[in-house]
């Protein structure tokens, strides 16, 4: 079935697009022109003020060992590399990097295939200077993205493309807020649709979606609540098995979860600088500086505003940002009484050793409630 | 006979042992003549534009220079352990590790350890594991961060991105103004803008003889008198140190002095050198005759300044380095250094320390063969952690390349 059709059951479009991942566009949607893109900085508007598709890359299960670059890089480099040598990107107009950590920056030097596109971001951005070089930057961007694509960077276009994602932020946003009562693996799993569906066709059928998705939801009762916060997450495994061991994820922070839609862009503003404002505003990445404890305070205030009393941190093996974040974030959660695992993922794929852990984790969190009862 | 291979060592070897032992000597006690004096103390990144610092009376120490002290000495794997215990990833960089793991355990690091900061100034145009690293210290010492970002420079440094670093430095001199309570006086910037231009001219010169055939020059040479154009640059010490070690190496050009006896090879070393293997690693290549005429790493320190009014020229000349440019940057930097030294193959260290410098390796091996037809080899390792080096798997490439060089010449 592909995902453009007319379907029955919106919420299982929505699942078929998630499942089907990166490379399966041509097939699904024929005839839309989509650009690849690597991370949640990348402004998507851009892309869509140019009649384009902006696809999220995401790594690919199968595939990961490239010849040009070497084992100790993290696996999602190392697998959206090898896919795109096997030619499962050849049908992408181009490709967007926007410049985070030292990996990505890299995996943009060596990335030849179609035409390269990067944007290069303050990392302290609200730094003295931060938003006049940003607008400048952003707005470069956008003028070289058209230059590409034979197209004037027509702001009229590019309000309507921000109206879009707004839209489609806000649906993620009602269902994010919605994590208690959903299973966490839909959840992961519509939000990833979100990245690898045409804009619009997600958003109606999110909408369409919508009474399946509140008739579903349920109590969450005696269920463990859990933050979980990490870099790309590819696969819905990891919160499959939360739900198996009688968990639920009520709070997400990872690089393919909400953060990648957090914040909305001001319409009432100039758009160029109004996407240059959201960067500054949404959820921050570890790549991100502003102040020392921007990101603790915020994942403690989260886990609080969510009632999770535990956070399973995800580290993708040899991601940097993320593992010396985990040192600073795992105490100051701990000082806030929420109980932190530290899960070491290499692959998207969690298997039996991380279900061990996981079931022990939540084992020591009953006992916790036990000896509190 | 290995013996007589040995390459040949530098007199000013010795005068550079004296200066930096003063400059550690004093960096230890500086909380006793630092405070009286209203000098703070900074630690600092070793690419953060440090003429800004010294002009504000600042005294900076290199926790980059401390690691590769740590690493020579071999204690940087016991002092990653430390971090490591403390919850510390042991992929992340072990300069950072082990500095973190000296401030834990300073009885087990060099001298006791760096002496305690009264700031820390980081600029991000070497990596993005600075950031975290001195965010993480910033958190542990409780003393402020002044951080430059200096955007990557994917293809032309441009115009808007030296106006961005420019603004920063600004600011930075506001903020160290405050923080000193100490105006800041142009005159005294340039007077250290002017050393450090010295040195770097020094340096330049130093490595340019390295041309001649024989190379008057070993990179484990350069790797070991790079230290003053690290950290005392922008200081009379560096040019003093500079003009002596020019003088003997002229006269080893002039009097046809090599570096190794019976130069067969002339290589090219890219990346940050095997600390801990200094002297045994690059003697398998000294023995059969390989010279390492010239390399990227210790020349990322002589770039010529930009021109122009003193903060354009630091934001250009701090924004332009090498390891915050393109692939193709550093691919045409090695194609002209294997063109202009007249080089018959180079030799990457794929450090897994140092992922910017590492990742992309692969990639410009590919192209710099493709332009020059010269082999390149690479080696894994690390640069300061000894865990990581496999000996015998890299003799037995290290020997195999030697002997494929020898079937080209």
């Amino acid at each position: 079935m592909r995902a453009t059709e007319p379907a029955s059951d919106p919420v299982a479009v929505l699942l078929a697009a998630a499942a089907s991942g990166s490379s399966a566009w041509p097939d699904l949607y024929p005839g839309r022109r989509a650009f690849g893109y690597f991370c949640s900085y990348w402004p998507e508007e851009l892309v869509l003020s140019l009649g384009w598709e902006p696809l999220r890359i995401l790594p690919i299960a199968k595939r990961a060992v490239p010849g040009r670059l070497p084992a100790y890089c993290c696996f999602p480099a190392r697998s959206c590399l090898a896919a795109a040598e096997a030619g499962e990107y050849d049908f992408l107009i181009g490709a967007g990097f926007t410049h985070t950590c030292d990996t990505m920056q890299s995996l943009a030097g060596i990335w030849h295939h179609r035409d390269t596109f990067q944007l290069v971001p303050p990392v302290t951005l609200q730094g003295p200077g931060a938003d006049a070089y940003c607008t400048v930057e952003m707005r470069n961007l956008w003028h070289r993205l058209a230059a590409r694509a034979g197209r004037e960077a027509d702001p009229r276009e590019l309000r309507k493309a921000i109206s879009l994602m707004n839209r489609v932020r806000s649906l993620a946003l009602r269902l994010d807020e919605m994590r208690p009562g959903l299973p966490s693996s839909l959840v992961a799993a519509v939000l990833r649709a979100g990245q690898l569906m045409p804009r619009a066709v997600f958003a109606a059928a999110l909408e369409a979606a919508w009474p399946e998705l509140e008739a579903g939801v349920d109590d969450g009762e005696g269920r463990h609540r859990l933050l979980i916060s990490g870099s790309v997450l590819e696969e819905d495994g990891l919160y499959t098995m939360v739900e198996e061991l009688g968990a639920r994820v009520v709070a997400d922070d990872t690089c393919s979860g909400y953060r990648s839609f957090d914040g909305l862009v001001d319409e009432e503003k100039e758009p160029v600088a109004a996407l240059v404002r959201r960067l500054s505003v949404r959820a921050s990445c570890p790549c991100r500086h502003s102040s020392l404890n921007a990101r603790p305070d915020y994942l403690s205030e989260l886990a609080r505003l969510r009632g999770a009393r535990a956070a399973v941190l995800v580290m993708r093996k040899y991601c940097d940002p993320h593992a010396w974040d985990a040192t600073i974030v795992s105490e100051k959660l701990r000082s806030s009484g929420v109980s932190v695992l530290i899960l070491e993922l290499e692959t998207g794929t969690a298997g039996a050793q991380e279900k061990v852990r996981l079931e022990a984790f939540l084992e020591c969190l009953s006992d916790l409630d036990q000896e509190g009862q | 006979m290995a013996g007589n291979r040995r390459y040949l060592p530098l007199d000013s070897t010795r005068h550079l042992g004296r200066t930096m032992q003063r400059y550690y000597f004093f960096s230890r006690y500086h909380g006793l003549w630092g405070r009286p004096w209203h000098r703070p103390l900074a630690w600092i990144t070793s690419g953060a534009p440090v003429e800004i610092v010294r002009a504000m009376g600042i005294d900076p120490v290199y926790p980059e220079n401390f690691g590769a002290i740590c690493g020579t000495r071999r204690v940087t794997s016991e002092l990653c352990r430390v971090a490591e215990q403390a919850g510390y990833s042991q992929d992340l960089c072990s300069y950072a590790r082990a500095d973190i793991g000296a401030l834990l355990r300073p009885d087990l690091a060099p001298m006791g350890g760096l002496p305690k900061p009264d700031l820390l100034v980081a600029c991000n145009n070497i990596c993005g594991t600075v950031l975290k690293w001195y965010e993480a210290l910033a958190r542990r010492l409780n003393v402020p961060l002044f951080m430059i970002d200096t955007p990557f420079v994917a293809g032309e440094l441009e115009e808007h991105a030296v106006a961005y670093v420019s603004a920063q430095l600004q600011d930075l001199i506001r903020q160290l103004e405050t923080f000193t309570r100490r105006r800041f006086k142009p005159g005294q910037l340039q007077k250290h803008i002017d050393l450090s231009n010295e040195a770097v001219k020094l340096w330049c010169e130093i490595r340019e003889m390295c041309r001649t055939r024989p190379s008057p020059l070993n990179t484990p040479d350069l790797f070991v008198h790079m230290a003053p154009i690290v950290v005392l640059r922008g200081t009379p010490a560096a040019v003093t140190h500079y003009r002596r070690l020019r003088s003997e190496v002229r006269e080893r050009v002039h009097s046809g002095q090599g570096a190794v006896p019976g130069e067969r090879y002339r290589l090219l070393w890219d990346n940050i050198a095997i600390w801990h293997q200094l002297f045994r690693f690059y003697r398998l290549f000294s023995d059969r005759g390989a010279c390492f005429v010239t390399d990227t790493y210790s020349g990322g320190w002589s770039v010529q300044p930009a021109p122009g009014e003193a903060m354009e020229s630091l934001a250009r000349t701090y924004t332009a380095v090498f390891l915050n440019r393109s692939v193709a940057f550093r691919t045409r930097q090695m194609v002209n250094l294997i063109r202009d030294f007249h080089l018959d193959g180079f030799v990457m260290h794929s450090n897994r320390s140092c992922k910017p410098y590492s990742l992309v390796q692969e990639e410009i091996r590919h192209r710099v063969i493709d332009e020059t037809g010269v082999p390149g080899l690479v080696v894994e390792a690390d640069m300061a952690d000894a865990r990581i080096y496999a000996e015998e798997q890299v003799q037995t490439r290290v020997q195999a390349f030697l002997e494929a060089l020898e079937t080209r010449i």
